[in-house]
This record gives structure tokens, C-alpha cells and sequence, in this order.
């Protein structure tokens, strides 16, 4: 697999928070190639189901990589001017002078988020931040043009393409977290060539920026013995610092703490030392801030896992990661599937 | 439908305590719908039977309001308070609540140093006109709601609890005007929507409706210097986007929106920051429930004066009426 290829077709894909038609399309091709069978969901979410070997148990692990990404919604105009309303935890420090692309209904129109020039500002407000009230879209259009090709409601994306930086690393709009889909293609092309005894279903979740819709109602038509979310995680860099930070291409992290089953925990780990790969082990105090602290208490409770990526300048539109990580993610899953047998599942309540 | 809008404002109903709202509901709708239970968590439910080959659609009022719970009497037989559901102190000085007794009070608010700076909650007190503790009619625990009766300023009006019960009366009047539809149509009308929309996740749970609508009310952008908001009254019902707690699902926005346009109903389109609705906890039922909310224009929610326009209200009913009785469709985008 170009596992390059991969992370910049899935990053370059549009995908807001409840309207994932595109990347859909996208994970089932990729997924599809691997699996046995894959479906939408009720919620748009995108499954793909590798069968296990074991006929009589029929245990089921679920592995949850959210495929949405933030962005925003039409919601005002003025002089010919886009407000909008954000799709998702924005980082307003962050947008001015960025390009975006409005989906009218007609069709895609560029756009780029206006700023006022610091010439014209009060000395006071030039070193503020501009919140999102205060951002307005440039499509180019005169009020009078505007009302007939935008319309309140439409979606708001940012256009960047990938970028390759030094040492192999990428930068793009949405590693947050087409990172982790990418590792679970990784995962499931690597399954073709392990026996393993459960049901693989890996869910592509919708809308994990905003309500964690997907993972909490695909976690419950499925109702698998085990899951385990993966998402990216806060990677190194400058002005970061204390233990919640991960330095990129040191592999992927397993998470620890309340939203983590000890034995799935456990699991990973021995998994990860089973093939020497690099890991890192990433205490979660409270909410992991991920599908899997939805997934956990769905049904009687489902022993959940989390693995993150590391990635730097999250949430926006330059998100930094390392294709190794990623492929070292998509080892770990497999090794740590490849293990599951009924003594695991026993485990689990012992 | 005012006189039945007057009955439910005026009623007692603060976050988990509904009971009386219920009573009032179930008057109104007796005879009316197939069948009428409560489920465990007091959320009232009605069904309108269909001809057989339609889905399975849940709409959704919650009956409860924000209101005040005792925390503390004083030596002197001045009550503290805390909140059920998101109260805003600045509304509410010099105004009256009345607790389910029947017991008046003043609402009074400490002396401040500075007269500028709106109070907060614990700053407020109950006056109950008591002489002192032991001769205090209200005690720790004494739920209250806010207390205003229903005006009209021409075609708008204005009363407590339009949020929302003024869905409730929307849902009984849809169920008055419904003669026949495909589908089977639950009513809910449900409890503790203020603060975990206790009544409307569980209802969800158990029904598992093909579809599910909430109706309920939203801020309007159109006072002076009011948060910039696409939504005025007098426009139009609204047809939800999204809000704090949801993206509405874009198949049930575009069915909503088809059926406004084919039935020539004004509506507005709705995007909430900071504020959801019952929709959020439907939605995330079980595995998943397609899910919109239609909301009605509404100023000065949360204060005892909520206002709303009366042709934005019955272009509601026309669009709920709209949407049950012909089929659901709801084709990806
Ligand atoms: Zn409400």
C-alpha cells in the first residue's frame, strides 16, 4: 500500500461533521478492497466487515476512526460577505487569510476568509485575536449576486492540499483524522495475511467533531465484544510541553486511564512487544476526547481500547504527521487482532 | 389553540416536576388520540394510528421549564435558590414565582457594591412574606416556577414556558387537525428536556421511530444588537441545521424543506450556538434516528416574558401537518 498516496487522497477529500457523503465514498473504496463486505449505516456511518476464522464464538472487535473533519456553515450575509458558524472545535487564532471552498448548491465556489488590513485597525485590537463573528468570507460576489448562488445552511471548507515536509512528513487539512482511517487500511490489508479468530468490523464514524453520533449508534448496532478507537493525538513541537505531548515517529501511542479497559490496555502493549514496535504508552486522566468515551458505556458496556497517532498543529488547516506512525499503527492493530482468542474474551470479565 | 396555549403557559412545570402540565395535556387530548400512556420517566406518549404502510414518526414537545429549587431558609424566612435548567438572574429581579402549593414569592437580590454588574444566582432570594424560619411556608427542597400570566400584544404574544410549551400545544393541535396519514404518529410530550432531555432519550429507546422531529423554540437575531442570527419573528417557522448539540441529519432538513415549499409555508432556516434540544438526545438513540427539530422564532428566551408570533405558530402546525400526512422520504443528498 502507498500508504503517501493514501493519507493525501484521504486528507484532500471533503467531509464536514453530518455531511460525509465524499470521504464515505472514499474509506468504502479503500476499506473494500480488503474486507469481505461493507455498508452505510442508519447515520451515514461507513462499515467494513473482515470475517474471523473461529465459526462457533463468533467474537466481534470494532475498530472506530472517525472520517469527519471541522469546517463551517453558511449562517448571515452582509455586504455580499459570508458569516458563518462553526462546524466543530475551530481555532479562530488560526483562519484569517485562509483559502476555502463554499459548496453551493450549483457548485463549488472558491473563497478565502477576509481580514481587515492592520492599517485600519486600533492599535489595541491589532495584537487580538478575531473571533469567528468577526471573520467574514470573500467569494467575490456583490450583494446583490450573492443571495443567488450561496445560501444559509451550505458548507464551508478549507482548501489546502498536502504538503510534503522534510524527513518524510506531511502537512494537511484533515490528518485529524484521516490519519487513523489510513492506519485502519494499513490494519486491514496486513489481516489478509494473519489468522485471526474474531470479526474484524472497522467503522469510518461520522460526526466524532461534534456529537460522536457515529461511534456511539454504530457501537450499538453492532454490539461488539471489544472496540477500539483510534485517533490522533498531540504530537511534540514547539511550546508544548509536560507529559501530554508525544514526539512524531516514535509510534503510535495506547491510551491508559478510565476510558481504557486494563485488559484491552494490557493487550496492546503486549501486543506491540510482541513485534518490537515503537509505542508510547499516553495516560488519559479523564475523557480520552475520542469515539471510545461514547463506545465505552453503549449497551451494558464495551471494553475499549485507544490508540492514538501523533500529530502536531491540531486542528488546522496544516496538521503535521509522520507515515510511519501511521503504518506502525496499522501493525499494532493487526498484531494486536491476530492475538484475540476466547482467552482473551475471558479475560475481559475476569 | 390560544385558549389551549394559556392553560399550558399558566401551568406548573419546572425540570422534573410536570405533573400538572401532564394533567393539562391529557385533557386536551383525550378522545383525540389511539392511545395515550406515560412512560417511566413521566414523559406523556399518544399515538395516532395510520393506515398501515406508512414509517414510524416521533414528535417531540417537552413539557418541563426552568425554574428554582430551595436550598436554604434563612433565621429571617428568606429562601436561596438554585436552578433547574439555565436561569438568567438579570431577568428575574422584582418578578414572582410561585411554587406548586400555590405559595407567592418576591424575588429580591442583594445589596452590591457595584449596581452595574448583573447579580448572580446566589445573590437572589425568595420573600414568601414569612416572619421569620419556623413560620416560613416554603422549605429546602420547594420547587418554583417562574409566575406571569399570557398576553397579547396583537398578533404576538407573550407568557412564561413558550419554551415549550408552546410545542405542546402545537403537537395537540396537529393532533386535532390529523385526520388520516400513512404513518403511525407518536406524540411525545416530554420531561427534563431543561437539563439532560431525561424524557426524550428514553422515549426514543423505547419507541424506535423511523423518523423523529422536535419542536420547540429558538432566540431570534432580529432585536437590538441581538448575537447576528438569520432568524426574525413573524418569518416563519424554523427548520433546524445545526445547534450545540447536533448536525441535523441533511436528509430530514431537505424532506422538511420540499414540504414547506410545496405547501407554500414561509420558513426560515436555523443555525443555534449555544443552545440545544431534545433532537441532540433523539438522535443518538440506540443506532441512530434520523432526526430534525422545527423550531418556532421566539424572543427573550428563557425570561418570564418569551415572545412569539402567533402566524410563525400556525405556519408550524400547517408544516407539521405537511410532513405527517404524506410520505417520508429521505433520499441522500
Ligand atoms: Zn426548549
Amino acid at each position: 500500500m502507498d500508504v503517501n498516496a493514501l493519507l493525501k487522497k484521504l486528507s484532500q477529500t471533503t467531509g464536514l461533521s453530518g455531511y460525509e457523503t465524499k470521504i464515505r465514498a472514499e474509506v468504502l473504496a479503500e476499506w473494500g478492497r480488503f474486507v469481505d463486505e461493507t455498508r452505510t449505516d442508519k447515520v451515514g456511518n461507513a462499515v467494513a466487515v473482515k470475517r474471523g476464522y473461529a465459526r462457533k464464538a463468533h467474537r466481534k472487535i470494532m475498530l472506530a476512526s472517525h472520517m469527519d473533519e471541522i469546517g463551517f456553515m453558511v449562517a448571515g450575509f452582509s455586504h455580499g460577505f459570508l458569516r458563518v458558524s462553526p462546524i466543530g472545535g475551530i481555532d479562530a487564532r488560526v483562519l484569517p487569510g485562509q483559502e476555502v471552498i463554499v459548496h453551493s448548491r450549483q457548485r463549488d465556489l472558491p473563497g478565502i476568509i477576509s481580514s481587515t488590513p492592520p492599517h485600519l485597525l486600533k492599535p489595541d485590537d491589532r495584537s487580538k485575536v478575531i473571533s469567528l463573528d468577526q471573520l467574514w468570507i470573500d467569494v467575490g460576489l456583490a450583494p446583490a449576486q450573492v443571495n443567488r448562488f450561496v445560501s444559509i445552511g451550505d458548507l464551508v471548507s478549507i482548501r489546502r492540499d498536502v504538503t510534503e515536509l522534510k524527513n518524510g512528513l506531511l502537512a494537511g487539512k484533515a490528518f485529524d483524522n484521516r490519519a487513523s482511517v489510513a492506519a485502519v487500511a494499513v490494519c486491514l490489508e496486513l489481516l489478509a495475511t494473519i489468522q485471526h479468530q474474531w470479526d474484524v468490523i472497522a467503522v469510518a464514524t461520522v460526526q466524532e467533531e461534534t456529537s460522536a453520533l457515529g461511534a456511539a449508534t454504530s457501537a450499538f448496532g453492532i454490539a461488539p465484544d471489544a472496540a477500539i478507537a483510534i485517533d490522533v493525538t498531540y504530537g511534540v513541537q514547539y511550546g508544548s510541553a509536560g507529559n501530554e505531548v508525544f514526539p512524531l515517529d516514535k509510534g503510535p501511542t495506547i491510551g491508559i486511564g478510565p476510558n481504557m479497559q486494563p485488559k484491552m490496555t494490557q493487550g496492546l502493549i503486549e501486543a506491540a512487544q510482541r513485534i518490537k514496535l515503537d509505542h508510547q504508552i499516553e495516560p488519559m486522566a479523564g475523557s480520552s476526547g475520542t469515539d471510545g468515551w461514547l463506545i465505552q458505556v453503549v449497551r451494558e458496556g464495551i471494553p475499549t481500547g485507544v490508540v492514538g497517532i501523533p500529530l502536531r498543529s491540531m486542528h488546522t488547516p496544516v496538521e503535521v504527521v509522520s507515515p510511519r506512525d501511521v503504518e506502525q499503527t496499522g501493525r499494532l492493530l493487526a498484531e494486536f487482532i491476530g492475538g484475540l482468542d476466547e482467552k482473551f474474551y475471558e479475560s475481559l470479565t475476569e | 389553540m390560544k385558549e389551549t396555549l394559556q392553560k399550558l403557559v399558566e401551568s406548573f412545570g419546572p425540570v422534573g416536576y410536570e405533573d400538572e402540565v401532564r394533567a393539562v395535556i391529557r385533557q386536551e387530548i383525550e378522545g383525540v388520540a389511539d392511545q395515550i400512556s406515560v412512560n417511566k420517566l413521566g414523559s406523556l406518549i399518544a399515538v395516532k394510528q395510520g393506515s398501515g404502510r406508512g414509517k414510524k414518526i416521533m414528535l417531540v414537545a417537552h413539557m418541563d421549564e426552568i425554574g428554582l429549587i430551595v436550598t436554604h431558609i434563612d433565621a429571617r424566612g428568606f429562601a436561596r435558590v438554585t436552578q433547574l435548567g439555565t436561569v438568567y438572574p438579570i431577568y428575574h429581579i422584582g418578578g414572582r414565582v410561585r411554587f406548586a402549593s400555590g405559595q407567592l414569592g418576591v424575588i429580591g437580590v442583594d445589596r452590591r457594591e457595584d449596581n452595574n454588574k448583573p447579580p448572580a444566582l446566589d445573590q437572589l432570594y425568595i420573600d414568601v412574606g414569612a416572619k421569620d424560619k419556623p413560620s416560613c411556608p416554603v422549605q429546602v427542597g420547594d420547587v418554583a416556577c417562574f409566575h406571569r400570566s399570557m398576553e397579547a400584544v396583537g398578533n404576538r404574544l407573550i407568557a412564561k414556558s413558550m419554551d415549550d410549551r408552546l410545542g405542546c400545544a402545537m403537537l395537540i393541535e396537529t393532533l386535532r387537525r390529523l385526520r388520516t396519514t400513512p404513518h403511525e404518529v407518536y406524540f411525545v410530550f416530554s420531561t427534563q428536556e431543561e437539563m439532560t432531555s431525561a424524557g426524550a432519550r428514553t422515549a426514543a429507546y423505547s419507541i424506535e421511530p423511523d423518523v423523529a422531529l422536535a419542536i420547540d423554540v429558538t432566540d431570534t437575531g432580529d432585536t437590538p444588537r441581538a448575537l447576528p442570527k438569520a432568524v426574525e419573528l413573524g418569518k416563519g417557522p424554523a427548520i433546524k441545521l445545526q445547534d450545540s448539540g447536533m448536525i441535523v441529519d441533511p436528509r430530514v432538513k431537505e424532506w422538511m424543506v420540499k414540504r414547506a415549499r410545496e405547501a407554500r409555508i414561509p420558513y426560515q432556516l436555523e443555525i443555534l450556538r449555544g443552545g440545544t434540544t431534545d433532537a441532540q438526545a433523539i438522535q443518538i438513540s440506540r443506532d441512530g434516528i434520523p432526526t430534525g427539530s422545527l423550531s418556532v422564532p421566539c424572543r427573550y428566551t428563557h425570561s418570564p416574558s418569551e415572545m412569539v408570533d402567533m402566524a410563525d405558530v400556525e405556519n408550524g402546525v400547517k408544516l407539521l401537518l405537511a410532513l405527517v400526512k404524506k410520505p417520508i422520504v429521505l433520499s441522500d443528498e
